[in-house]
């Protein structure tokens, strides 16, 4: 299960970054660490690249750079009707 | 260290360094500390802007140097390196970490990092009003104990807490070993590595040790940070840090960098848990409502493609009718008047006419770009500073990446259709040097304004009946010429790791109006000192091609003529292989626009010969200085109403060149519709002109990118050239 996979709307938690070198760095540095709670929100109009929020900002990035980062799905939870509610 | 030679010499100097997360307010922060002293130029040897200010106040001289906005000091972006380089190399006395208040278990972690580095640090808590506004509790004593360091609430967008900024950071810096930040756990085992690690780095290096921050030092070796080493000048014996690693490389099961980013992470989620208390339930915030709009799956395309209409039309309607006047009046009046001057303190006619048509026009093609600079920079600013440029490069994304470009590269191509200068200096707006480049070089194949000149002679002559879409096959070419190129130049010269798009999307936010024209001021005054001088030399130069060797009748014998008669068999196979038609595209370097000025001089040679210099009709000074003035009223009005006139963009209308006439009737003559059509193709792809040229420099501080454009370009103008003529003889056309 990766993030590239998720649909808007829905969660994961990060288990792992499967990449290597300065993408992963600075994934990292942006807050994409591992046990942090990720949430789609929006896919681009033309379906890349994707908008998530981690530690409560938006960022984007591309799928095929959100497909290295590897997700624990977490059971269907209201928690995302909370941030947007 | 840390001192500034200019100023008073008995008052004390301080220098600040500020930085902070890009969207902190960091940028508001520092204009509004600085007012109208900031200072914008670049970091040396990177395209990464710095802005600085000295200010003066009663007990010291403050200089503030503006970072890059970065997330973290990692080694990997050009940002991070400058303002590492800053921080470690120039040792300021004080730094200012400007934090998002909204946000701060990202911003800390820049904080974190910052407090390792052993310079003072004050902690400017900004966007105070909107995180109060949310129903954030700060606890700012819990922060100042918990990380050591002051802690100031700051609004910078309405001055709010800046003078106790400035009285913190002087306090501050009176005491630097009072400024005792809490030395931060990374937990037990890499401490300990870290203690273990700094004491061989002391032991290795006995002398030059004492100005460096030694657990930063010995923190990054285990992260493997090899160019933090490298640059603090220590050595370190690899083999033991080696030795000391291994076992933490087996104990966590990861490479280190991610342990430390963890460590550091973890640090921050413990902070936040201290010191911040959210509402129970947050609301819908704006910036979701207008997303939910702006990003829609069929909304997003057409409000991207109707925002960047607006923004080119405003662009280039707001300005075209200054640069006309600007254009009028140093070509007219302000030469006529410097011309009669020289005259009469008898200056030899050489002279006379080196200053009008040399330096004044000069002078006059740096002035003229600057109403178009000026409205692209307070534009670009706005997109930027409301948010809304993000979103832009999140929707377009797609479409550019495949091109081998990113998402915000669509907005400096866009503006290329009006003038490819100001195009190449929103190409800043890209962080990524690659991207930079690669935009950069497809910009010259949107049409320029500049190149409708031509057209709007041509196809008068030639294509009269079918004008619009001739024209039109024109744009059309370039763009898909540029997608062309853009694959090219993605498979072979750039090709290799595509730049990330990890790109932090803002709170929509409305910029102040003040910081919009502090910006838009500094960026205009860059390009008039900077740009202005390569400018004027260039054009001193063509002034003498022109008129060398000395003497010289016809223009045909001049050093351009003789450079045309050289070049004219190259364009034989494209249908106007003549002298004339050479020089002409190569005055063209000086912008495109003057390939019609020159061939109006060059054919119709003989009625004209020796009027440049003579002044026509010798209006009074009195009645030129009321036109001068009347115009720029016109302008004013136009540009105003330009605002406001929903259809057609002013400056790709079409202008009929009343003058045109004689040449109308010498261009039927040398040029056939084909050739003509080959013409014009030439004209759109060739060589960029020379101020695209100084752009190019100045952004990318080499010349070998313009060297690049200029290659390819040329090439691609002369096969395309080649096959429209040769192909349409083939297909029996003439």
């Amino acid at each position: 299960m990766n993030l590239g996979m998720l649909k808007p709307g829905e969660s994961g938690v990060i288990s792992k970054l499967d990449i290597k070198g300065p993408l992963k760095i600075r994934l990292m540095d942006m807050g994409l660490i591992v046990g942090e709670k990720i949430i789609v929100k929006k896919v681009a109009p033309m379906g890349d690249p994707i908008e998530v929020v981690i530690k409560n900002y938006r960022l984007s990035l591309r799928k095929s750079e959100a497909e290295g980062i590897m997700l624990d799905c977490v059971p269907e939870n209201k928690e995302e009707t909370k941030w947007e509610a | 260290m840390g001192s500034v030679d200019q100023g008073e010499p008995n008052k004390k100097k301080i220098v600040v360094a500020v930085a902070g997360n890009p969207n902190s307010g960091k940028s508001t922060l520092i204009n509004a500390l600085s007012g109208s002293r900031l200072n914008v130029g670049n970091w040396p040897g990177v395209t990464v802007e710095k802005k600085s200010a000295l200010l003066n106040t009663s007990e010291a001289e403050i200089l503030l140097v503006d970072l890059p906005g970065t997330y973290s000091l990692s080694p990997y972006t050009q940002e991070e390196i400058v303002a590492r380089d800053y921080l470690v190399h120039e040792k300021p006395d004080v730094i200012i970490n400007v934090v998002d208040a909204t946000n701060l278990e990202r911003n800390f972690y820049l904080t974190i990092q910052l407090l390792e580095l052993g310079i003072p640090v004050v902690v400017a808590m900004n966007m105070y009003d909107e995180a109060k506004a949310k129903g954030f509790r700060i606890d700012k004593k819990s922060i100042e104990e918990i990380l050591g360091v002051r802690v100031i609430n700051t609004v910078a967008t309405r001055k709010e807490g800046l003078d106790d900024l400035l009285d913190t950071v002087k306090s501050v810096e009176l005491n630097p070993d009072k400024f005792s930040p809490k030395i931060l756990s990374y937990g037990a085992d890499i401490d300990a590595a870290a203690l273990k690690t700094a004491e061989m780095i002391e032991e290795v290096n006995h002398q030059n040790i004492k100005d460096i921050p030694i657990r930063w030092i010995a923190l990054k070796a285990i992260e493997g940070d090899s160019k933090a080493i490298e640059d603090s000048g220590l050595k370190i014996d690899n083999s033991a840090i080696e030795h000391i690693t291994s076992h933490l490389h087996a104990a966590h099961d990861s490479d280190l960098e991610s342990v430390m980013a963890d460590a550091r992470y973890g640090l921050v989620s413990g902070l936040v848990r201290e010191a911040l208390v959210r509402p129970g339930v947050q609301r819908v915030e704006l910036t979701e409502k207008i997303d939910r709009v702006v990003l829609n799956k069929y909304l997003g395309i057409p409000i991207f493609f109707a925002a960047m209409w607006l923004v080119f039309k405003l662009t280039f309607d707001i300005s075209s009718p200054f640069m006309d006047w600007i254009d009028g009046v140093t070509a007219g009046p302000f030469s006529k008047w410097s011309a009669a001057a020289m005259q009469s303190f008898g200056l030899p006619d050489w002279t006379v006419s080196l200053f009008t048509e040399g330096v004044v026009a000069g002078v006059g093609f740096v002035l003229v770009f600057v109403p178009v600079i000026f409205a692209m920079m307070f534009f670009i600013t706005f997109l930027e500073g409301s948010g809304y440029m993000a979103r832009a490069a999140f929707v377009m994304d797609k479409a550019m990446h495949t091109i081998g470009l990113h998402g915000k590269s669509f907005i400096p191509m866009l503006l290329g259709f009006g003038c490819n200068v100001p195009a190449v200096y929103a190409t800043r707006m890209l962080e990524n040097k690659r991207d930079r480049i690669l935009t950069a070089l497809l910009i010259p194949l949107m049409s320029c304004g500049a190149r409708l000149p031509v057209y709007a002679l041509f196809t008068a002559v030639f294509f009269s009946a079918y004008a619009g879409v001739v024209i039109w096959s024109l744009y059309v070419m370039g763009i898909l010429l540029a997608v062309l190129m853009g694959l090219v130049f993605k498979k072979t010269l750039f090709r290799g790791e595509a730049p990330m798009f990890i790109m932090e999307l803002p709170p929509y936010r409305m910029p102040s109006f003040r910081n919009l024209t502090v910006h838009t001021w500094e960026k205009g005054k860059h390009f008039l000192v900077k740009a202005g001088t390569y400018i004027l030399a260039m054009s001193v130069l063509v002034w003498f091609l022109l008129n060398l060797p000395w003497g010289v009748e016809h223009k045909k014998d001049s050093f351009l003529g003789r450079a045309g008669q050289v070049a004219a068999p190259a364009l034989e196979p494209l249908g106007f292989g003549k002298w004339e038609a050479a020089s002409s595209l190569i005055t063209g370097v000086i912008a495109k626009e003057i390939i019609v000025g020159t061939m109006g001089e060059i054919y119709t040679t003989d009625e004209r010969a020796n009027d440049a210099v003579k002044s026509e009709n010798a209006g009074s000074a009195y009645n030129e200085l009321k036109d001068i003035s009347a115009s720029f009223v016109k302008a004013v009005k136009e540009s105003a109403i330009n605002v406001f006139s929903t259809f057609g963009i002013s400056s790709l209308a079409l202008e009929d060149d009343e003058d045109a006439g004689g040449l109308k009737q010498l261009l039927k003559k040398e040029f056939t519709p084909l050739s003509a059509y080959s013409f014009m193709v030439f004209v759109l792809l060739y060589m960029p002109c020379m101020v695209v040229a100084i752009a190019m420099k100045q952004e990318f501080g080499t010349w070998k990118w313009y060297g690049l454009a200029f290659a390819y370009q040329t090439a691609l103008a002369w096969i395309a050239a080649f096959v429209v003529y040769q192909g349409g003889r083939l297909l029996g056309f003439e």
